[in-house]
């Protein structure tokens, strides 16, 4: 494979984290502008830990991860009133946040005779483990790819739970969830806190291949993007998001050559595509028919 | 023995007294009726009592318990189900689903952790089909509730409003727009949730419907009861007449 690739493959990966997140936040009915804030925290929590106290890889990961489950715990219990266009907002306004005050952060040292920490706008520099531990762009890949794997595993899992069931009732109908004997509440939490927790974990992974971020990366248009790969792939099943990632990211790509009005053409594609399928790719109809395919008939 | 107790109920909305010191009290395994005008706060009780609103003043009693102020999901657990006014169905679910999403597990079960994650069980599987027979719907499981027609959609929303296993349905105009075949097969349906042992809270318009199941009925008009007692009685009483038609 060409490492261009590669590289591409590798970031098809990367965001399908965060395009994960967004989807488990919509399956609760909630719409979060805010997904690219925890990709960031992730990001950033993932450098600090590793180069300023020297812990190990797995466990930056790890409490990356746990912050940003946090985090999104407290989110999910600030605005536990708010629904609709205000949780969105709320959320969009906790991911400002996030951004600007990393813009205004600075505590630079030096490791290793080479300038890295927190620098502002400047970003975080030389978060080089990839190259302490010799391992090339495919090896990066491989990385990547098996903890999708095993985080879609565990999407299967829960996609045949009661949980998952009892989430999607409470995001098609909160009143009718609730008296159906649903409370919405732990659902809610549990979901837009371990979204958060999937993003960092993207994050993470992230910021160990770019060697380098800045709070730019984490702006607006990340967290639209999330949106968009799982409105394009549809709701139905965890794979929706991702061929939502794989058609947002390979179509820009593929037209690369058009320079400024790739965004442009791009606009026209993701719209006729949801023309033809407004409840996305794999909508919640197109699931059920799949899964009744495969499955017994619980699922019907 | 008393059910459920209803003690000086009020509710506001704003400067509007949609209830205004409601008190009933029904027994087990009766069938009660409430009736009363457009807007004399009929919905807004089932509403209270179901705890999707907070009563302004009073006191609801379930088995003696007091049941004020608790979420509509904790309604459910001690015993209480519904349906709604305007239907409230998962369109995009099949039938079947509908049902299922409603079933709820006895609390003493025996189940195996496993089969409590994935959600399903035989007891689950009897039940469902036996709902289904109730509603009529055996034919229609796998059809999406939202290809139903109005009257099979009513169907399906009482049959899921006895899958969580209540001891008192609260049922919100079951009957209208039904045709009077329809009309005569809920009745059949009612009186058979009856002999199952669970309660019914009627609220309807259908006279027909309300006047030939209910062993008692109380009358609303402007949130006020203004009438109480069985069938015959309320149907000559003064003051109901003059609520409906006028003086």
């Amino acid at each position: 494979m060409s490492l261009y690739l590669v590289t591409v493959l590798t970031n098809i990966c990367l965001f399908s984290f965060i395009a994960l997140s967004a989807y488990l936040i919509l399956i609760v009915g909630e719409v979060s502008f805010g997904q690219q804030a925890f990709f960031g925290i992730g990001a950033y929590s993932l450098a600090i830990f590793y180069v300023y106290f020297d812990l190990s890889i797995i466990y930056s990961i790890f409490l990356g991860m746990v912050i940003c489950f946090c985090l999104g715990l407290l989110l999910s219990l600030l605005t536990i009133k708010l629904s609709g266009l205000y949780f969105a907002m709320a959320t969009l306004a906790f991911a400002e946040v996030f951004r600007l005050s990393m813009n205004l952060v600075r505590f630079p040292i030096e490791k290793d005779g080479r300038a890295t920490g927190l620098n502002g706008p400047e970003g975080f520099e030389n978060i080089r483990w990839i190259f302490e531990n010799n391992i090339d762009t495919l090896g990066f890949f491989y990385i990547t790819l098996i903890i999708l794997t095993i985080l879609l595993f565990c999407f299967f899992i829960l996609e045949r739970s009661f949980i998952m069931k009892n989430a999607r009732i409470v995001g098609k109908d909160l009143i009718l969830a609730q008296s159906l004997g649903i409370n919405p509440r732990p659902y809610r939490l549990f979901f837009i806190g371990t979204a958060g927790g999937i993003s960092g974990l993207g994050g993470a992974l992230f910021a160990l291949a770019s060697t380098y971020i800045e709070p730019a990366m984490f702006g607006m248009m990340l967290g639209v993007h999330s949106l968009a790969y799982t409105i394009i792939g549809g709701l139905g099943l965890p794979i929706g998001p991702l061929l939502g990632v794989f058609i947002d990211i390979g179509l820009l790509e593929s037209i690369r050559f058009l320079s400024e009005y790739r965004m442009i053409i791009f606009g026209g594609l993701v719209a006729i595509i949801l023309i033809f399928y407004p409840e996305g790719i794999i909508s919640p109809r197109i699931a059920s028919r799949i899964k009744r395919f495969f499955f017994s008939k619980g699922f019907k | 023995m008393s059910i459920l107790k209803v003690d000086n109920l009020c509710k506001n909305f704003g400067g509007v007294r949609a209830v205004d010191g409601l008190n009933f009290e029904i027994n087990q395994g009766e069938i009660f009726g409430l009736i009363g005008p457009n807007g004399s706060g009929k919905s807004t009780t089932i509403n209270v009592i179901c705890g999707l609103y907070q009563p302004s003043e009073g006191s609801i009693f379930l088995e003696g318990k007091k049941i004020n102020g608790l979420k509509p999901n904790q309604c459910v657990d001690v015993g209480i189900s519904r349906t709604f006014q305007n239907i409230r169905l998962f369109g995009d679910l099949t039938v079947w689903q509908n049902l299922w999403v409603a079933w709820r597990d006895d609390k003493n079960n025996q189940s195996s952790w496993f089969s409590n994650w994935f959600g399903r069980s035989e007891t689950q599987e009897k039940l469902i089909s036996e709902l289904l027979n109730f509603s009529g719907l055996e034919s229609r499981a796998n059809d999406l509730a939202s290809n139903l027609s109005f009257g099979e959609q009513r169907r399906l929303e009482l049959a899921r409003a006895v899958a969580s296993k209540p001891k008192l349905i609260f049922l919100d105009e079951p009957a209208a727009g039904m045709n009077k075949e329809e009309v005569k097969e809920l009745r059949e349906r009612i009186f058979r949730l009856r002999d199952l042992g669970i309660t019914i809270f009627l609220v309807e318009h259908v006279m027909d419907l309300v006047m030939n199941v209910s062993n008692r009925i109380t009358v609303l008009n402007f949130g006020k009861a203004i009438a109480e007692g069985d069938p015959e009685s309320v149907q000559k009483d003064k003051s109901v007449q003059e609520a409906y038609f006028g003086q």
